[in-house]
This record gives structure tokens, C-alpha cells and sequence, in this order.
């Protein structure tokens, strides 16, 4: 990559290593207002929210844009009298209601398009003992949004069903059946790499 | 109650770094929208704050929003392409994207917003039915420090280069090419070099 930002400064400003602690001020005009409580936290925070959306939706560039939502979404909370304490828990759990939103958002766009994928009525889910976990992950990537969101909150973030439907906007027994239906497609899809050796 | 094998998927929280770009730019815009309140204390410190009810936003200074940077507007054919150029090959931070349309980039000290061809916005056609195109020969110029190596990278990452490295006037000077055909003139400041200090 190129080192345009640093244009007009000499070689010898550019490669100067960073202090620990100083890398927060790249590129920054001012020093970090202090008390700010979300910038106060957001070194340590942002590799935890990042990590947890990077490892669920598996795009580094929607991983960036929830990421982003997210710290502005705490900066706005932050300001709310009787304001949340904002910890690195807290932030992960906004990040999981972008992450939720998002998903309801591209099953709004998708919706016509994804009948086709959702299979047929009969839910056949016996799972063998042991589970290939990266096969499945690679499986769960090809659900609809719907199904993506169920497994992952309920599975991969382990929540019980009822701060799924929660976070789905859905009743529990709603919840319930999209969850036994997801798992069943997730089988198919788990099924169908296996026999291909993905 | 047997145990769920689908139990196995559960992944804990792993810290995955950001692009540094990323987490600079972003901090960027928390610390503009946040800042320090006005009459001291945070805003959990109650006393201070708005009372219930006020939504606390409203009446605080905000900060300036004028960074003083010089901006330009390129079209392009596809915003994600162009996003992906400019970050991955000229080093510039994405500020905002709001897709289809429109993307905000600074690097350089310049302020750079893309705009997509036909599109609402800035690209959808003028009155008198123009619509803004990408290309042109006119160009924003970036200073690099090292000319040749950054044109030799360039290349080798395929972009397209219009004018391998020549002297100008007091600088070396070469012309790129953005996936939409934009140019993008690149120098390094040679004997004789003069600017506005």
C-alpha cells in the first residue's frame, strides 16, 4: 500500500515506530477527550466487537460496518441519561442486535427470492455424535438470513430460545420452529458438502 | 435431556485486530459525535445531564465539522471496486459508504468522495441531461515519498499505469489509472521543488 497519508512529511516522521498507547492517535488532529466513556474503552473493545461479528457473518467489510454501527449506536447511548456502564459485554451485546438486524434486513430484500431455499416440510434432524464444526460453519454460510441468525444466536453465541426470539422480534414458539427448520436445512447443506468432500 | 451436538458450534469471543485505518477512522468519528459534554462530568454523572425525558443530544455544542480538507468528487462504475482501489491501493481510510451511491475517503490530506455513475445523488444526470461520467484527464495528484517504488508496486498489483515515471518541472511524476478510468497523478517532489508553506 501506498504511503500517500503521509505525504509531506519527511521519510524520517513515517516510519517512526509507535509508542504503546500512541497508536490511537494515527492519523488523529487532537488528543482523546478522556472522560468520553465509549472512546475511553474503544482500543480494548474494538478487537472483541470486530472479532465477534469477523467470526458470524464471515465479511470483513460488514464485520467493519457493524462494528460501526455498533460504537455509534454506544456513543448515542452514552449521552441517555441513566446511561448503561459501558463495558466490552455490553458493546458485544449491541454488536449481536446489528448483527440480528442486519439478518432480518437481507431476509426482508431476499424474501421472494429465498422460498426456493427453505426445504420441504418434513423436519428429519437426527445429527451424528461428533460434528464436523468447520464443515458446519461453512454449511450455516449458505442459509437463508432467517436460519443464519437463528443458529448463530442460538448455537455459535449460545443464548436459550427465548433471547433468541427476543432478538428475532418472534414469539418462542416461533422461534422454536425456525430453529428445528434450520437445523434441518442445515444438515441438508452439511450433508450434501460432506458427500462432495466439500 | 441427550446433548446437542450442534452445542459443538459454540464460539466464544475471539479479538480479531482491525485495519488500522479502520479503527483510526472510526475513532475519528465516535470522538466527533461524542466529545466531552459541555458542563463537565460524564453523562452518567447525573446533575449535569438533561432531565429525563430531554433527549440529551439536543442543545449540546457540536464539534465543527470542517476539517479544513480540500475535496474532490470522482465517478465511477462500481463503488465497491472503487472503495477497494483507493483503500487497498493508494492507502486512503473509508469515512463512510452509503451504497449503492456514494463512498467518502480521505487520504493524503484530501477529502475524496466517489459517486456512482446514474445513480441518485450526485450521479444522477444534470438538467440539462448530462449524466456524470468517469475519466477525463483531470485528476487529483497525490505526493508520495518514494515515486518509483510506489509505481512499481502499482503495477505489479495490476493497476493500470497511463505514464510510467517522468520528470516534470521539480518533481518525478507518473499517471495511474482507478477501475473506472479516473486518473490519479502521483509525484515526488524533485530539486526545484516549490509550495506554500
Amino acid at each position: 500500500m501506498l504511503d500517500v497519508a503521509a505525504a509531506g512529511k519527511s521519510p524520517d516522521d513515517v516510519r517512526k515506530p509507535a509508542a504503546p498507547g500512541d497508536v490511537i492517535n494515527v492519523g488523529m488532529q487532537e488528543a482523546l477527550p478522556d472522560p468520553d466513556p465509549v472512546a475511553s474503552i474503544y482500543h480494548r473493545s474494538l478487537p472483541h466487537v470486530y472479532g465477534y461479528l469477523l467470526s458470524r457473518c464471515g465479511s470483513a467489510s460488514l464485520a467493519e460496518d457493524l462494528a460501526a454501527e455498533t460504537f455509534m449506536a454506544a456513543v448515542a447511548a452514552a449521552r441517555q441519561p441513566g446511561a448503561p456502564e459501558i463495558t466490552v459485554a455490553w458493546l458485544v451485546g449491541v454488536a449481536r442486535h446489528k448483527l440480528a438486524d442486519h439478518w432480518r434486513r437481507s431476509a426482508r430484500e431476499e424474501r421472494n427470492q429465498a422460498v426456493a431455499a427453505q426445504p420441504a416440510g418434513a423436519v428429519d434432524d437426527p445429527w451424528d455424535e461428533w460434528l464436523d464444526a468447520e464443515a458446519a460453519y461453512a454449511a450455516l454460510r449458505c442459509l437463508s438470513p432467517h436460519q443464519r441468525a437463528a443458529l448463530t444466536l442460538r448455537y455459535l453465541d449460545g443464548l436459550p430460545v427465548a433471547e433468541v426470539a427476543e432478538h428475532l422480534g418472534r414469539s418462542v414458539h416461533a422461534t422454536e420452529t425456525l430453529l428445528a427448520r434450520s437445523r434441518a436445512a442445515l444438515r441438508l447443506v452439511y450433508q450434501e458438502d460432506g458427500r462432495h468432500g466439500r | 435431556m441427550a446433548a446437542d451436538p450442534l452445542d459443538a458450534l459454540w464460539l466464544p469471543v475471539v479479538p480479531v485486530d482491525t485495519r488500522p485505518e479502520f479503527a483510526a477512522a472510526l475513532l475519528r468519528r465516535i470522538t466527533a459525535a461524542g466529545g466531552t459534554p459541555a458542563a463537565g462530568g460524564t453523562p452518567a454523572a447525573g446533575g449535569t445531564s438533561a432531565a429525563p425525558g430531554t433527549p440529551a443530544a439536543e442543545g449540546r455544542p457540536r464539534p465543527a465539522g470542517n476539517r479544513d480538507n480540500p475535496t474532490v468528487r470522482y465517478f465511477v462504475h462500481d463503488l465497491d471496486v472503487a472503495v477497494a482501489f483507493y483503500r487497498q491501493r493508494l492507502g486512503f481510510e473509508e469515512e463512510l459508504r452509503s451504497a449503492p451511491g456514494f463512498a467518502m475517503l480521505y487520504g493524503g490530506g484530501l477529502r475524496l468522495l466517489l459517486s456512482v455513475s446514474g445513480l441518485a445523488g450526485a450521479g444522477r444526470p444534470l438538467p440539462d441531461g448530462t449524466v456524470p461520467a468517469a475519466g477525463g484527464s483531470n485528476r487529483i495528484a497525490l505526493q508520495v515519498p518514494d515515486l518509483t517504488a510506489a509505481v512499481r508496486e502499482l503495477r505489479e498489483g495490476g493497476v493500470r499505469i497511463r505514464a510510467d515515471v517522468s520528470q516534470g518541472v521539480a518533481v518525478r511524476q507518473a499517471l495511474i489509472e482507478d477501475p473506472s478510468g479516473n486518473l490519479v497523478e502521483l509525484y515526488e517532489p524533485a530539486a526545484g521543488y516549490h509550495e506554500r508553506s
